[in-house]
């Protein structure tokens, strides 16, 4: 009798489809929609020890008014810019110098620029921060030699923001590299060559050929950036704490600090807040394009 | 060689040997690490440096197994990676297999859902997202650690175009034969799709593995720290002692560094699939 139910209840499509995603919209539900709505409930409260109250807009206009928070809207917005553009710059570079070389060349070079992905941010920020070390790390030895002597490169606020950059580059730029390449090789082949035959020079194929060709693919790494970028916590957690005096500090590290070292959680959730509506909006594109491939 | 060479374009040359430096250049602060585990903390101060150590030192990762808790960081590790790789490869198969496959009210709708959990990070929710834990009392625990990140679409969204590429004339005669929608699932659909689950279990394991504010906040006690988190606290400990923080840094790299050249084309896999990095 048993077996006969189950029989009937997978025989019908309709049930059938609730059943196969139900684990994963039962985790969703409880892992990330209730604590969103909950999260924008926070946003207009306060906590006093134990007990919250509701303050309207009070957090958001706190927000907008502490100097740390408008700092660190400075620096996301600078994180952001120029990881994407690097990003992009670097990768359609590597990508169209070797997509059409010999494949043990392309995987050797598919595998420089990744390896720093794989290995994480938590490795390679410590990595860096032995390198940048002011008293005995190699690139301050380096320096020193070179004539500029005393740096603290981390410790400065006109260069860390750069420095940070440049460290999440580097651990970051693989992943691009690896989108493009698939994406140029996976190309068919007579596009490239048939324009060679026009006496077009690699650059001008390069250029007015390939490069707009990659348009979906810089789109979508654009997007993706931006919001891995905007969550970044570990680099500056690991190489500055958010300073020299909050020179580097973001709206995620902000967030933390509000939230896990402030106590401040209604705060903290209104930078969630913000970062989320962020978020959303930058993926709307992606959504639309998934809704019309259907 | 040196014929193809010469045939090149000097602006292709050119670049190619631009890209080339550089590529070694990536490679410098990995090959730092790991030549640097070897060397005494005196001879990792020592500038310039030694390209290869003096000798090759055993102390430092000695020092880190004996004097750290590292074979239980190494197995928190695991357990979290293994686990989460697993259970999340079972439930984004499930759904995925739904969604591609049947018809139900509100598929489209519960899609969209299921692609814009990947495009929004769980760090813009993460305060209420404690709280559910602590709510549940599940801090400190391995459970904190894996089941919340079982929550995100990726898997889902990774395994949709596997499931949608097997023909749905496959599927109707396994129905002619009178097979439940769960046998043409498990018997039929899965062996079809193994390449994409293998993928998706490589990619969540290093994903688990590489994690970082997540597993910070779940662990509270020494033992319950992973690997990544132990590392990272060498550097913040008083311990002035180098070669330990190296060569703590080396062992969470290398298991990746391993990963990556036994499973190089699911991460080319990976990343033409959709992927976003966490």
């Amino acid at each position: 009798m048993m077996n006969q139910n189950k029989k009937n209840i997978f025989a019908n499509n309709h049930y059938s489809g609730y059943l196969f995603i139900a684990p994963q919209i039962l985790l969703m539900l409880i892992f990330i929609i209730y604590p969103v709505i909950k999260g924008f409930k926070m946003s207009f409260y306060e906590v006093y020890g134990m007990d919250s109250y509701f303050v309207g807009f009070e957090n958001f206009k706190n927000l907008f008014t502490d100097p740390v928070f408008l700092k660190s809207i400075f620096n996301t917005i600078l994180f952001v810019v120029a990881i994407v553009v690097l990003t992009i710059v670097f990768a359609l570079f590597v990508a169209t110098s070797v997509f059409d070389k010999n494949s043990k060349y392309v995987s050797f070079i598919r595998g420089s620029y990744y390896l720093p992905v794989m290995v994480s941010m938590v490795v390679m920020s410590i990595i860096w921060n032995f390198l940048l070390n002011p008293s005995n790390g190699f690139i301050s030895y380096m320096l020193g030699n070179a004539g500029i002597k005393d740096v603290n490169l981390l410790g400065n606020p006109m260069t860390v923001m750069p420095v940070i950059i440049f460290v999440t580059f580097v651990g970051n730029v693989g992943q691009a590299i690896i989108l493009y390449l698939a994406t140029m090789i996976g190309l068919p082949e007579d596009y490239f060559e048939a324009a060679q035959l026009d006496g077009a020079t690699r650059w001008q194929r390069i250029k007015y050929i390939l490069i707009p060709l990659m348009k979906p693919t810089t789109a979508y790494l654009t997007v993706i950036n931006i919001i891995a970028v905007l969550k970044i916590f570990v680099v500056i957690q690991l190489l500055t704490g958010g300073g020299p005096n909050n020179a580097s500090v973001t709206m995620m590290y902000y967030l933390y600090q509000n939230a896990f070292v402030y106590n401040n959680t209604g705060m903290a959730s209104s930078i969630g807040v913000l970062m989320f509506i962020i978020a959303l909006l930058f993926s709307i594109p992606q959504l639309k394009s998934f809704l019309k491939s259907k | 060689m040196l014929n193809k060479l010469k045939q090149m374009e000097k602006f292709d040359l050119i670049t190619n040997i631009v890209v080339f430096v550089l590529a070694l250049l990536f490679l410098l602060p990995l090959f730092w690490l790991l030549t640097n585990t070897f060397k005494t903390s005196a001879e990792i101060y020592q500038m310039p440096p030694n390209v290869l150590p003096n000798k090759w030192f055993l102390g430092n990762l000695n020092e880190l197994f004996q004097g750290q808790p590292a074979m239980q960081w190494i197995t928190n590790s695991f357990v979290v990676a293994f686990f989460t790789a697993l259970l999340s490869v079972i439930i984004s198969a499930l759904a995925a297999y739904g969604f591609a496959k049947l018809q139900f009210k509100g598929r489209t709708v519960l899609f969209l859902v299921v692609i814009a959990s990947i495009m929004i990070p769980k760090e813009t929710f993460i305060v209420p997202l404690f709280d559910v834990v602590v709510k549940m009392n599940w801090i400190d625990t391995y459970q904190s650690m894996i089941v919340p990140n079982l929550a995100t679409g990726f898997g889902t969204f990774m395994l949709y175009s596997y499931f949608k590429s097997i023909p749905e004339s496959i599927r109707e005669s396994a129905k002619i034969d009178g097979a439940h929608e769960w046998t043409i699932f498990y018997k039929l659909c899965i062996p079809i799709v193994k390449p994409g689950l293998g993928a998706l279990f490589i990619l969540n394991f290093v994903t688990a593995w590489n994690d970082y504010l997540w597993q910070l906040l779940m662990a509270r006690s020494k033992e319950m720290k992973t690997l990544t988190i132990g590392v990272a606290s060498l550097q913040q400990d008083v311990n002035p002692n180098i070669g330990l923080r190296v060569a703590g840094a080396a062992i969470a790299a290398l298991p990746m560094i391993i990963i990556f050249f036994m499973f190089q084309r699911f991460f080319i896999k990976g990343a033409t699939e959709g992927s976003v990095k966490e």
